[in-house]
């Protein structure tokens, strides 16, 4: 019961991040190496704005998701909208960009971990056994508020629309008026701040620091490439799936073991059905 | 004389539930140029490649001689000696024009690793580099040896397609749609070409769509629609042939 | 002929206008330029691997196994210790080749993280996270009339120059024959080189054999120098090193690469080094990525080349004006 809960809270993260991941890849047909990146620089606007300046926790989320989102746009600027002819120098570059953000953090802040203090130290005790800290409960909430408004977003309003069809099919997209090049950039806006939040509302349960980025990406390409690139249903079914393996298995057993246990279940897919388990579009 | 080259038995391929080709049967003889037709969508490119082993058939067989070939995978295919083209201009543009040809030596003169590692290859590659030379001027390509492929013209460059698979020696030359694009002086040439590769011996199996164009050049030409056969006979006989005429009248009109 | 003879002769003296640090940073430079040569090969079929680093990983820690576990000579466990990485690469070849292009990249990530996370998980006999120490040393050479010591960074920057320069020119005779010219067929049009007989399979797992086992003997050099290998010495940002220098100096040549690893060393080196600012190496790195992909996508080499053509036509130029 415990293990379910710490794997919700893993998932939720995790599903924020590999979600933004598959819209970026859907809709601009590049993958983002640097995506980790943008989750440790959501973790350390927190560092910056609540724990150095204090300022209110729900405040610098918001700063974090919108920080981040422009982040985005600008890497849809300098990198991947002069490279859209060239999927895999836009993945190249996308690996210099991490480098650039990974070694500005270490010089803006150090190698050393952060800590970052609760904003609330309450536990929801559901029974002896299983307890649920209300920070992690906050990152849940919170995943599950983000993904729902996509959804509403994706499914409801024109952008929405528009980001679908040119996600499926650009030419058709071209040709009913959709400007791909706004899609590209509100998609970029949106993949990058997911990822943002997911970084700043977990920043309080984990040791903040500038390599956070490295497993986050590890397990976000596991989620997309199990859940099948392209499908954002799939990227959420994978990671509660995966993170609830990867849990168990770290529970159990130990951490490597559950790492090595979920990259072997991303090349069994790869080898299979290289389009995922619940993937419906391949685009490479 | 004429032995049966190529037996091509109840073949079938579905694409999900849609049965592009259903129950083909037709022989190829040695030493004929046989071609294939029919309107679009009657499943000649899927034959096509069924019989060059880029798909499985779902049922049937392909027989070279008295073996089977279906389903082998394309290099297993053209290992047996069924070589083919390819629609457009698919060539290693980047490559000379030598250089295409000397990889479609590849089967003739097996690279050596061991003798690439020890720098004593040159016996291996003269004789391949002859070899290719030969076929370039066969094909009239000559002038063109150190050339890049892509910057031939079209009509060159479907030439050299050829080339690189008569490279190989093959018993039999599977060519798709080889006029397409082409003007009428390229047309001509290329007519000129295959009756040369006839007279050689080659047998030559074209997929065509437009029937006017190999009226003439063909000894026998079978007929799809549907994905089935529809008729097989001489030139004269498929061209006054009702149900033909129907078939391409009835979809697009492009028998004249 | 004159350039090659220059060439020897300032590869022979480098060492000994260098400090003894310099003289260690030269030896891994020459090691890695067999490093990104071998990454190389394997580009000309047209895949990318994000594994390459692993595979070098995989020569060193069987070399440091063989000797040190099992007595194997040194000579011998790196020959055997490259041998292995060619093995292993082979191993994977089979669920590698079922992918092309993007997932291939993926998967060769995902295979090389495993294999990574197995020397950190198994503390016998990998040594766990800190990997393996005291590796032994190259034995020394005793003429009698000379002795050669190898720890000496001089003599053993020597020994790996002559070992990476006869690993050029095998990868260059293989480039330059009838298998590299297949090599490039698979690259450009893999159906076409089907359709004339080539198994593609085969020739893909043979360049990713043939690179792996000179990443791995260059990875048996390393561990044998450096006397210690441990998991993060392979980690993907070791990779992304390599990827940068191959990226940054082309791939269509074999000399492409080599001056990218070259440049971007001396540059981390002597400029970096120098100027203090040893923490900003990635981001320097980094950016340099970003630019070159953005504004010279087809690397340094093509500078080179546009050099050359044009001194040529400044020297037909004189020679015209001359007449």
């Amino acid at each position: 019961m415990q293990t379910g809960l710490n794997a919700l809270f893993a998932a939720a993260y995790l599903s924020l991040v590999a979600v933004g991941l598959v819209l970026i890849f859907g809709v601009m047909g590049v993958i983002n190496f640097a995506h980790g990146e943008l989750f440790m620089l959501g973790a350390y606007v927190v560092v910056a704005l609540y724990t150095n300046l204090q300022m209110p926790f729900v405040l610098v989320v918001a700063i974090g998701l919108i920080f981040v989102g422009l982040v985005g746009i600008l890497m849809e600027f300098t990198m991947f909208h002069p490279l859209r002819d060239n999927p895999l120098g836009g993945l190249v570059a996308s690996i210099g960009f991490l480098m650039v953000i990974q070694a500005s953090i270490t010089i803006g802040f150090g190698v050393r971990m952060e800590h970052v203090p609760p904003v609330t130290q309450d536990v929801i005790i559901l029974s002896e056994k299983v307890r649920l800290p209300v920070q992690r409960l906050f990152v849940i909430l919170s995943a599950f508020v983000c993904l729902t408004a996509l959804w509403l977003f994706l499914k409801k309003t024109k952008f929405g629309w528009a980001l679908r069809a040119s996600a499926q099919d650009p030419e058709a997209a071209m040709l009913q008026g959709i400007s791909t090049r706004t899609v590209s950039i509100i998609a970029m806006f949106i993949g990058a701040a997911l990822a943002g939040v997911a970084g700043s509302v977990t920043a309080p349960v984990i040791s903040v620091s500038p390599v956070i980025g490295h497993s986050v990406i590890v397990s976000a390409f596991i989620v997309i490439i199990v859940g099948g690139i392209g499908s954002l249903e799939g990227a959420v079914l994978a990671s509660v799936t995966y993170a609830f393996i990867h849990t168990v298995i770290t529970t159990f057993i130990d951490g490597v073991i559950a790492d090595i246990v979920g990259l072997s279940l991303m090349l069994l897919v790869l080898i299979i059905k290289p389009t995922g388990m619940f993937g419906t579009q391949d685009r490479v | 004389m004429e032995s049966k080259i190529l037996k091509v038995n109840d073949l079938g391929k579905q694409f999900g539930g849609i049965k592009a080709v259903n129950g083909l049967s037709f022989v190829v003889k040695e030493g004929h140029i046989h071609g294939l037709i029919g309107p679009n969508g009657a499943g000649k490119t899927t034959t096509f490649n069924l019989i060059s082993g880029f798909y499985k058939p779902s049922q049937g067989s392909v027989r070279l001689f008295d073996e089977e070939i279906s389903g082998l995978g394309m290099y297993r295919v053209a290992r047996k000696g069924v070589i083919r083209t390819f629609q457009h201009s698919t060539l290693f543009a980047e490559m000379s024009v030598l250089e295409n040809v000397l990889v479609g030596t590849h089967m003739m003169f097996k690279p050596n690793f061991l003798a690439a590692l020890i720098g004593n290859e040159r016996a291996i590659r003269d004789q391949a580099i002859k070899r290719s030379r030969e076929v370039l001027e066969f094909f009239g390509l000559e002038s063109f040896t150190s050339n890049l492929a892509g910057e031939l013209s079209h009509g060159h460059q479907r030439t050299l397609g050829m080339a690189v698979a008569m490279a190989s020696n093959p018993k039999i030359l599977l060519l798709d749609e080889p006029f397409t694009g082409m003007n009428p002086e390229e047309t001509q040439s290329m007519m000129g070409l295959m009756a040369k590769l006839r007279d050689s011996g080659m047998t030559l199996l074209l997929v065509e769509h437009d029937m006017t164009a190999i009226m003439g050049l063909c000894d026998r030409i079978t007929v799809m629609n549907f994905g089935k056969l529809l008729t097989e006979g001489k030139p004269l006989e498929i061209r006054n042939h009702p149900d033909v005429i129907e078939a391409y009248l009835g979809t697009r009109n492009h028998a004249t | 002929m004159a350039f090659i003879g220059l060439l020897t002769l300032v590869l022979i003296a480098l060492p000994h206008g260098l400090s003894y640090s310099q003289r260690e940073i030269l030896v891994v430079l020459t090691i890695n330029i067999l490093v990104v040569s071998s990454y190389r090969l394997l580009t000309l079929t047209g895949e990318w691997s994000l594994g390459h680093v692993v595979m070098m990983g995989v020569g060193a820690y069987a070399s440091a196994l063989y000797s040190k576990e099992w007595g194997v000579p040194v000579p011998i466990s790196m020959i055997i210790g490259a041998l292995t990485a060619g093995l292993v690469a082979w191993g994977l070849s089979f669920p590698l080749f079922r992918m092309k292009g993007f997932y291939f990249l993926i998967g060769s990530f995902a295979a090389g993280e495993i294999i990574r996370l197995l020397w950190k998980r198994f503390r016998d006999p990998f040594g766990g996270p800190k990997g393996i120490k005291r590796i032994d040393p190259f034995p020394d050479i005793d003429l009698g009339f000379i002795r050669i010591d190898f720890f000496d960074p001089v003599n053993y920057y020597y020994f790996t120059l002559i070992i990476v320069v006869l690993c050029l020119v095998i990868l260059w005779r293989i480039e330059k024959s009838l298998i590299g010219l297949t090599f490039h067929a698979v690259h450009w049009q893999d159906k076409l080189a089907e359709s004339a007989g080539v198994n593609v399979r085969d020739y893909r797992t043979l360049a990713l054999v043939i690179s792996s086992t000179f990443a791995g003997l260059a990875g048996t050099l390393l561990a044998h120098y450096i006397g210690t290998v441990n998991p993060n010495g392979f980690d993907i940002e070791q990779m992304v090193f390599v990827l940068t220098w191959a990226i940054v100096g082309g791939t269509t040549t074999l000399y492409g690469p080599i001056i990218g690893c070259i440049t971007l060393t001396a540059l981390n080196e002597i400029v970096l080094r120098e100027l203090g600012l040893e923490q900003g190496r990635p981001l320097i790195y980094g950016l340099i990525l970003i630019v070159s992909v953005l504004f010279m996508p087809k690397g340094l080499e093509d500078v080179v080349k546009r050099g050359v053509a044009w001194a040529q036509l400044q020297i037909v130029k004189e020679r015209t004006n001359g007449v």
